[in-house]
Formats: structure tokens, C-alpha cells, sequence
């Protein structure tokens, strides 16, 4: 089993001032390593609508790299705008992943577009920083990564990652849309894509994690690290119905795979679990692990699937 | 090109209707049998509330289409299930013989909320030649991509030298054109090809058929037949509002030739069929479809509001 050391709530939303759009929420963080600060994109709700609907925007934090406690800087406005009328990204961009490309930063988001029989829809959209990743520009206004006959449904949590001059995407696809005493909830499993050029994507057409909970799991945040011995996915899962509480919510998974192929799922090993109290206490979720100055850390949310921000952690030993 | 119309060949009010349909009978599209035509058709179910879904049914007609020799018991196939692309409706389907098998391309919808609708296009096989149909899976074949950004529907395909061509149509946006208006949607044809049918290279918003109309100009419902040496391709078009009502901005026949399958050339001027001063297709004329059988051809359409009252036939001279 790892052993992570709690280092506590590193960002909190509801201490930002000035930013209507940024009230509530901080969720799905992933890092982009700078020179003097790691750069910590999340995405966040401005309060509900009339409607009682939310729109999620992204942004960033910028943590300082000698002390991860201490913010830096927060973006003045959202990285991303909203689509236009009618299309797939319309009611909400979250959440983002950034990976560097040469002189620029690529991101995968996932689109949000409200529906008339289930609550929403998402599909996978590409973006470009041409100004080191504080904003970004859509590739076009459609998804680079959308439904197919196996994946008809909710493509989200988009990981991107490149190695060996590959680039792949972890995300999860809606499997089904399940009836909890009359509200629906989809069921969503973890996918995989490859791509030459970030652009035209090859799904893999498979799951890649057993589900542990039976056939209504659903598994988000497929965080893959690159270890020396292979690679290391943190994710998070949970009961299909009935999960906004402790008994149900969201938990820490871990798998581990040699060649990106077959994974081997083994939660016992993730190492981080909910605590006694405080606000993480409910559940622990959307997991991301990177590396830092010889640490490997890991950004996570906490009760309420990261109203109150996220918290960090510090390994104890190395991921190989 | 010389049509001679046949007039309306199906009223769907003198037919019982499967799966508690009433009225409408919209993109009739065809397959000759050894012994009768059959053809496909969108009609609707009409919702407690008050809206409509589209099933699909069809109508097997004597070679002459004098007769129609039996309707469809029940709906070619079920709707999606929930929060799928075609959840709401299908409509419409267009049938492929290929390689022995009897496949169509299904156009899905499902609502939304800040508009009326999204689509995709579906694939199914039958297995009772044509009654009933399965889907290849819960998700679509074809649907919005980095550059279509919505409203991908109307696949209509064709195998050419080993490959699948796929002729449809892809949204450019939607947009208010009057302050308390609703959002209307405008589209256009593009193409796809493939070498399984399954999975799909789409050339990514190249508009292949010039407007006639201008950028406001919607384009629907592409049906390609080669006759003779030359690819000749059928579609319908309209204003992008105010089309319902005003019979000036409704759908009118749009024709486009090619010789490669690369470069379309419209001249509708040339298709030779248009309103009729009265009756069942004197206010519009949409959803057409191009086809041959017995090695005549065909041209099957609906006429006035989008089909509610049938579809009639042309026949090439």
C-alpha cells in the first residue's frame, strides 16, 4: 500500500475574492509545472442560476513551487469561453487537462450541453495557449472526441498525456443512464484513445478497469503517472444510486499497468482514503499524482465532490 | 431531366399506423424486392404532452406503385434508450443492400433545452429483410465533430469501388434571427467515406454543394444515383427561417451533378421538377429520394408541411 502523507487543504473557493464567476467549487485539479509555481487547473461554478442550474467555468491557481501551501496567484477569468448556442460545450467547460507542446499548451476539456429527458450530455474538446497556459483558444467549436456506437454518452474526464511521441487520453464514456427513484444518473466506465497529433483520436473500444461494485460503478479521473517500471493509474469510483453520502460516495482507486494494455486493478494499494473528520471526511475523489523536486504528490477533493476546494498530499517513497 | 410525377402514392390517413402513429409519412426511402417495392418512412407518435416522436415504418407497394400491398404491423425499430442520441425519434432511415446484408443509416434525435434538438446518425441491420432492424450499438456512427459542431443527420451511403460513401448533412450553428425568435438551425451537405461503413473520415465541414440561397440556405436530405457515366445527387433546401409557413422560403428540389465523387456541380434548373400549381406538393417539396428499381428511376418526396399528408413519386422519362 502507498503511504500518503496528508498535508491538508491547499485551496479553498470560497476564500477567493472578487471573481463572481469562481463562488463555488474547485474541482478535478491537474498541475502544469512552471519555472517558480506549479499551475493548478480546477474548474468551479459561478452561483446557480434562476433555474437552479450550474455552469462550470475553468481556471487555475498558481501554488508556489517551494511551498505548496502558499497561493501565488489566481487566474482573473475563466480559461475557456463557453460555446455558442447549440453546441456541445454551451453550459460548461470542465474539467481541463494541459500538457506542453512545443512553444504551446494543449488542453482536453469536456463540454457540458443541458438535455431535455437526462439532466446533460458531455463530449471531449481540444484548445490551444499560445500565452503559457493562462488562457486558451478552441481548436473549433465542435468535440475532437465524441460518441460512437459503444460510447454513446457522457465522454468526460479527459487526462492527457504524452509519451514516447504519443499522445493518449484517459476519460471516461456514459455506459447507461440509470433511474434512482426517478432521477437519472449515468453510469460511466474509464476509456482510452491514442493519437499522432492530438487531433484525430483512435479509441481503444474497451474498459479498462473491472468494476468492483457491480455493473452500476461508475469510475472517473483516470490519473495515469509514468513510473520506471510502468504505469500507475489513480481514479475514483462509486455506487451507481444513492452515493451523495459517506457509505457510497466517491473513493480512491489505484490500477497498474506495464504496457497501457491490460491493467490490473488493486484499491488497496491507492493509500488514501477519507479521514476521521474534517473536509474530507464524507469521500475522497478525482485524484491527480504528480511529481515535484524528487516528490511525487497527489491533489484531491474532499466532501461534496470539491465544494470546499482540494487538499494535497506528500508520497511516502517513490512511484516506480 | 425528364420527370413524369405520379402524384401522391401514400396518405397516411387512409392507412392503419403502427406503434399508435398518427399522420405523417416523411423521407420515403426505397429497396426493390422480387416482387414489390418497399418503402421506409418516418410518421409520428404524439406524446401526452403534446410532442411528437418519429418512428419508422413502411409500406410495400406493387411495381407500378399503383397498390400498396401492406403497411408495417409494427415499428421498424424501438426508440433509443434513455439520454441516447436517438431517444426522441428516428427519422429518417435509409436503407443499404451491401455484401448480402441488409443494413440503413438511422438519423436520431433527442432534445434539448437552450434548442430544440441534437442528431446523429445510427447504424442498424435487419435480419427479417427489412421488417424489423437492430441497432449496432446505443451511440452514433457519425455525429458532431471539431468542426460540425452540431446536427449531423440525413446519412445516405453508397458503396463505389469498395468504398462507402456517405452523403449528410452537418449544422453550422444556430442563431436567433429575430429578438423573441426561437434559435433556427442551418445546415449543409458534407461526405464521409469509409471502408467498413462503421467507422467514418468525414472531410470536416467542406461544404460540397454551392448555395443557391446564400449562407441562410439549408440544405437536407442528399440522395446520390449514378446514371449513365454521371453522378447525379437530389437534396432539398430552404431558407434557414421563416420557412414553415411562407411558401416562398420553403423547400424547394435541389440538384447537383458530379463525375468523380470529388467536385458537385448544382444546377437545379436541370432536375426539372417543381411545385405544382395546386394540390399535395403546390406549396413545398422535400425529402427526396433518388432510386432505381427495375432498372427505371425513381424519385420519391414529400410534398406541403414536411409530409404530414404523404409522399408521391416521380419516375425518369
Amino acid at each position: 500500500m502507498y503511504r500518503w502523507e496528508k498535508l491538508g487543504r491547499v485551496f479553498d473557493p470560497q476564500d477567493v475574492a472578487g471573481r463572481s464567476w469562481l463562488k463555488e467549487f474547485a474541482q478535478a485539479p491537474a498541475t502544469l509545472v512552471l519555472g517558480d509555481r506549479v499551475r493548478v487547473y480546477f474548474s468551479c461554478r459561478p452561483p446557480a442560476g434562476a433555474d437552479g442550474q450550474y455552469v462550470s467555468r475553468s481556471a487555475w491557481v498558481d501554488l508556489d513551487r517551494r511551498n505548496l501551501a502558499r497561493i501565488l496567484d489566481v487566474a482573473e477569468q475563466p480559461i475557456l469561453p463557453l460555446g455558442d448556442t447549440g453546441t456541445f460545450d454551451e453550459f460548461g467547460t470542465y474539467p481541463v487537462s494541459v500538457m506542453p507542446d512545443g512553444d504551446r499548451l494543449v488542453a482536453c476539456y469536456a463540454g457540458w450541453t443541458r438535455c431535455a429527458s437526462v439532466p446533460f450530455n458531455t463530449a471531449i474538446g481540444l484548445a490551444y495557449s499560445d500565452d503559457g497556459g493562462r488562457t486558451f483558444a478552441k481548436a473549433g467549436p465542435g468535440p475532437v472526441l465524441g460518441y460512437s456506437p459503444d460510447e454513446p454518452f457522457v465522454l468526460s474526464g479527459p487526462k492527457l498525456r504524452r509519451w514516447d511521441g504519443v499522445w493518449h487520453l484517459f476519460y471516461i464514456a456514459g455506459r447507461r443512464w440509470i433511474l434512482d427513484q426517478g432521477r437519472p444518473e449515468p453510469v460511466y466506465r474509464i476509456r482510452h484513445a491514442t493519437s499522432g497529433d492530438g487531433v484525430r483520436w483512435n479509441k481503444s473500444g474497451r474498459d479498462l478497469i473491472r468494476a468492483r461494485l457491480g455493473d452500476d460503478e461508475a469510475q472517473a479521473s483516470p490519473d495515469v503517472f509514468r513510473g520506471r517500471r510502468g504505469f500507475h493509474m489513480f481514479l475514483c469510483y462509486r455506487h451507481g444510486t444513492d452515493y451523495r453520502n459517506q457509505a457510497r460516495g466517491y473513493r480512491i482507486g489505484y490500477a497498474f499497468s506495464a504496457d497501457l494494455v491490460h491493467w490490473e486493478r488493486d484499491d488497496a494499494r491507492a493509500g488514501l482514503d477519507v479521514s476521521a473528520e474534517g473536509w474530507d471526511s464524507e469521500m475522497v475523489s478525482y485524484p491527480h499524482v504528480f511529481e515535484l523536486d524528487g516528490s511525487v504528490y497527489m491533489l484531491y477533493l474532499g466532501n461534496q465532490v470539491g465544494r470546499w476546494g482540494f487538499g494535497l498530499a506528500r508520497l511516502d517513497g517513490t512511484l516506480d | 431531366m425528364n420527370w413524369k410525377k405520379l402524384g401522391r402514392i401514400f396518405d397516411p390517413a387512409r392507412h392503419a399506423l403502427p406503434g399508435g402513429c398518427t399522420g405523417f409519412a416523411q423521407s420515403p426511402q426505397a429497396l426493390a424486392f422480387d416482387d414489390f417495392v418497399r418503402v421506409w418512412f418516418s410518421t409520428r407518435e404524439r406524446e401526452p404532452g403534446g410532442m411528437y416522436v418519429s418512428h419508422v415504418a413502411w409500406a410495400d407497394f406493387d411495381k407500378d406503385f399503383g397498390r400498396v400491398l401492406r403497411v408495417a404491423p409494427r415499428t421498424a425499430l424501438p426508440r433509443g434508450a434513455l439520454g441516447c442520441f436517438d431517444e426522441h425519434g428516428i427519422f429518417p432511415l435509409s436503407p443499404l443492400r451491401h455484401d448480402g446484408r441488409l443494413l440503413a443509416y438511422t438519423t436520431g434525435w433527442s432534445r434539448r433545452i437552450a434548442v430544440s434538438v441534437e442528431t446523429g446518425i445510427g447504424l442498424v441491420e435487419s435480419h427479417d429483410g427489412g421488417a424489423t432492424f437492430e441497432r449496432f450499438g446505443d451511440g452514433p456512427v457519425l455525429s458532431a465533430s471539431l468542426h460540425e459542431p452540431c446536427l449531423v443527420g440525413d446519412g445516405f451511403v453508397r458503396v463505389h469501388e469498395g468504398v462507402f460513401h456517405m452523403w449528410y448533412i452537418f449544422g453550422t450553428g444556430w442563431r436567433r434571427h429575430a429578438p423573441d425568435a426561437a434559435p433556427d438551425r442551418t445546415y449543409k451537405i458534407g461526405h464521409a467515406t469509409s471502408t467498413d461503413g462503421v467507422a467514418w473520415e468525414k472531410e470536416e465541414a467542406r461544404q460540397i454543394v454551392a448555395d443557391r440561397l446564400g449562407p441562410d440556405e439549408s440544405q437536407a436530405l442528399p440522395s446520390v444515383l449514378r446514371i449513365g457515366s454521371r453522378w447525379h445527387m437530389v437534396f432539398c433546401y430552404r431558407q434557414s427561417f421563416d420557412f414553415r409557413g411562407n411558401r416562398e422560403r420553403g423547400y424547394r428540389l435541389g440538384h447537383a451533378w458530379s463525375d468523380d465523387l470529388a467536385h458537385w456541380v448544382r444546377d437545379d434548373e436541370a432536375l426539372g421538377l417543381d411545385v405544382s400549381a395546386d394540390g399535395w406538393d403546390s406549396e413545398m417539396q422535400c425529402y427526396p429520394h433518388l432510386f432505381e428499381w427495375d432498372g427505371r428511376v425513381g424519385l420519391l418526396y414529400n410534398g406541403n408541411a414536411f409530409g404530414r399528408d404523404g409522399f408521391g413519386l416521380a419516375v425518369l422519362a
